[in-house]
């Protein structure tokens, strides 16, 4: 099995990831090729929680341009995992 | 909160500070509040980021400096109020103890109002000075009164004599060259005021109207044109006019025409009466001056160098404001007279120390002496100003009110007070 830290790339701290943290939800970029139990396998051994939900989310990558130069940002899979109320919460922001 | 005053030398002292943890936490939040306004996380808007993201990147310790600057002044102020110190002066501040969850102890090292060591102040002799009026008083006055009235008057035939005022031509020569500045046409000059160089005015006593004269004089050796300094000039002059001051004669016409009186009697005696009132009013304030003068030289003072500083800011202002009012500004003056700041600062200062002395004396006498002014005082003395200012007593009141003026009357008021007490209980009191 793969090593669930190739699995979690980072934690996702912005606002609205903030704001789901009330419900318990906690946001992370995985691998793109991760899939939603091998994200709550992952999590539940990283920080020693009971995951309850995962949802995730295929972020495609934007468009950029060097002068004549097109390309695009890479792809992301954004994971939001739900917590189980009993389990202790992530202290995540080590970014 | 806690306080605590320590003096260490005889102005000065330490104050010690305790703010409580939650009154400090509270600073924090509030400096939270008003940093996180200009802080980029990305992630997140401006202003946005929560406070736990805040302190988890730039740490809490990065709060501080704010809160501090929340905290001090709050409790600076407090501490003051609970210790009961007059300080004179910005307080240095040095913080003691900073840390998360314990309470924040900084110290204000601060001037202090002196401790004032009264000596003798009853019982004070004021050197006896002259405030009677006498007759010659009377008739200076009457005389400047005289000279106002006075006109010009031109002189037909006659020659000049000292305190007319003619009108010439001059042109100067030096060794028969004319110099620079030594040339004009109809100037207008008062005989015997000292205008021209010594000998010139004197030397045009005797002349006639339309006589044509060569006067000779030397420049004085320190004469402010340097190559005209110490020469002999002739000076080729031509009188063209003069005129005389004709001083109105001192009768009832004259007393008619000065006032509203109708006699020369009545008005030598109202002069008198209003020479005398003023002449008692100047020795009532070299009483009440030299009464407080004395006082404040028998106390022992330790005065702080920064009251005498902030007094010599207050004259200078107040210098500052009589020059403006003549259309001057301080950089100008001290352009004009040469004087650097420090130089009038130092005039000043004399002067300054004496106040911050009488004021610290009076205040203490004050104290000593249990002077209070109440209320009915206080409003007598706006009703006053009122008066004078012909406003409704209200209307003062309010304007007074807004500029914290009420308090300054009351403090004027029980300086009046002690002084009044001074005076009563000099040798002198009649």
């Amino acid at each position: 099995m793969k090593d669930p830290r190739d699995i979690i790339r980072r934690p996702l701290v912005t606002e609205k990831s903030t704001d789901l943290m009330e419900q318990n939800k906690y946001v992370f970029e995985v691998d793109l090729k991760a899939n939603k139990t091998e994200i709550k396998n992952a999590v539940e051994k990283i920080f020693d929680v009971k995951v309850a939900q995962v949802n995730t989310m295929r972020v495609k990558g934007k468009p950029k341009r060097f002068g004549r130069y097109e390309g695009r940002t890479s792809d992301r899979k954004k994971a939001i995992v739900k917590l189980t109320d009993d389990s202790k919460s992530i202290e995540l922001f080590e970014a | 909160m806690k306080a605590n005053w320590e003096k260490t030398e005889n102005n000065r002292g330490v104050l010690t500070v305790e703010v409580d943890e939650q009154k400090f936490s509270k600073a924090l939040d509030q400096a939270f509040r008003k940093v996180v306004k200009n802080v980029n996380v990305p992630g997140f808007r401006k202003g946005k980021v929560p406070r736990p993201i805040f302190e988890k990147r730039f740490g809490v310790e990065s709060l501080y400096q704010d809160a501090v600057e929340i905290v001090v002044p709050e409790a600076y102020q407090a501490a003051v109020e609970e210790t009961g110190i007059e300080p004179v002066d910005q307080p240095e501040i040095d913080i003691d103890q900073l840390e998360k969850d314990k309470p924040f102890i900084f110290k204000a090292t601060v001037t202090v109002k002196p401790e004032v060591k009264l000596g003798e102040y009853k019982d004070l002799e004021v050197p006896e000075k002259d405030f009677s009026v006498s007759d010659k008083d009377v008739e200076e006055e009457l005389k400047k009164m005289q000279e106002r009235q006075g006109e010009l008057v031109v002189v037909e035939d006659g020659q000049v004599e000292e305190k007319d005022r003619v009108m010439i031509d001059f042109e100067g020569f030096i060794d028969g060259e004319p110099f620079e500045g030594g040339q004009a046409e109809k100037y207008t000059l008062e005989v015997g005021s000292g205008q021209f160089i010594p000998g010139f005015e004197e030397q045009l006593v005797g002349m006639k109207p339309e006589e044509e004269k060569e006067i000779t004089v030397t420049f004085p050796e320190d004469y402010q044109a340097e190559e005209l300094a110490g020469k002999e000039a002739v000076f080729k002059v031509k009188l063209h006019e003069v005129k005389r001051m004709r001083l109105p004669e001192l009768d009832d016409e004259f007393a008619q025409d000065v006032s509203e009186f109708d006699t020369l009697q009545e008005l030598k005696d109202d002069i008198e009466n209003k020479l005398k009132e003023q002449k008692s009013q100047d020795e009532d304030n070299y009483k009440r001056n030299t009464l407080v003068e004395k006082a404040a030289e028998n106390a022992e003072i330790d005065l702080p160098e920064v009251m005498v500083e902030h007094e010599i800011d207050h004259m200078l202002g107040h210098f500052e404001q009589q020059l403006q009012m003549q259309g001057v500004t301080l950089d100008q003056y001290m352009q004009f007279t040469g004087q650097e700041k420090s130089t009038i600062r130092e005039q000043f200062k004399e002067d300054a120390e004496k106040k911050v002395r009488a004021n610290l004396v009076l205040e203490a006498i004050a104290a000593e002496e249990n002077v209070e002014v109440d209320d009915e005082e206080v409003d007598q003395e706006l009703k006053k100003l009122a008066e004078q200012m012909g406003r409704e007593e209200e209307e003062v009141r309010k304007l007074l009110q807004a500029q914290g003026g009420v308090d300054q009357i009351r403090d004027e008021l029980k300086i009046r007070k002690t002084v009044d007490l001074l005076v009563s209980n000099s040798k002198n009191a009649a």
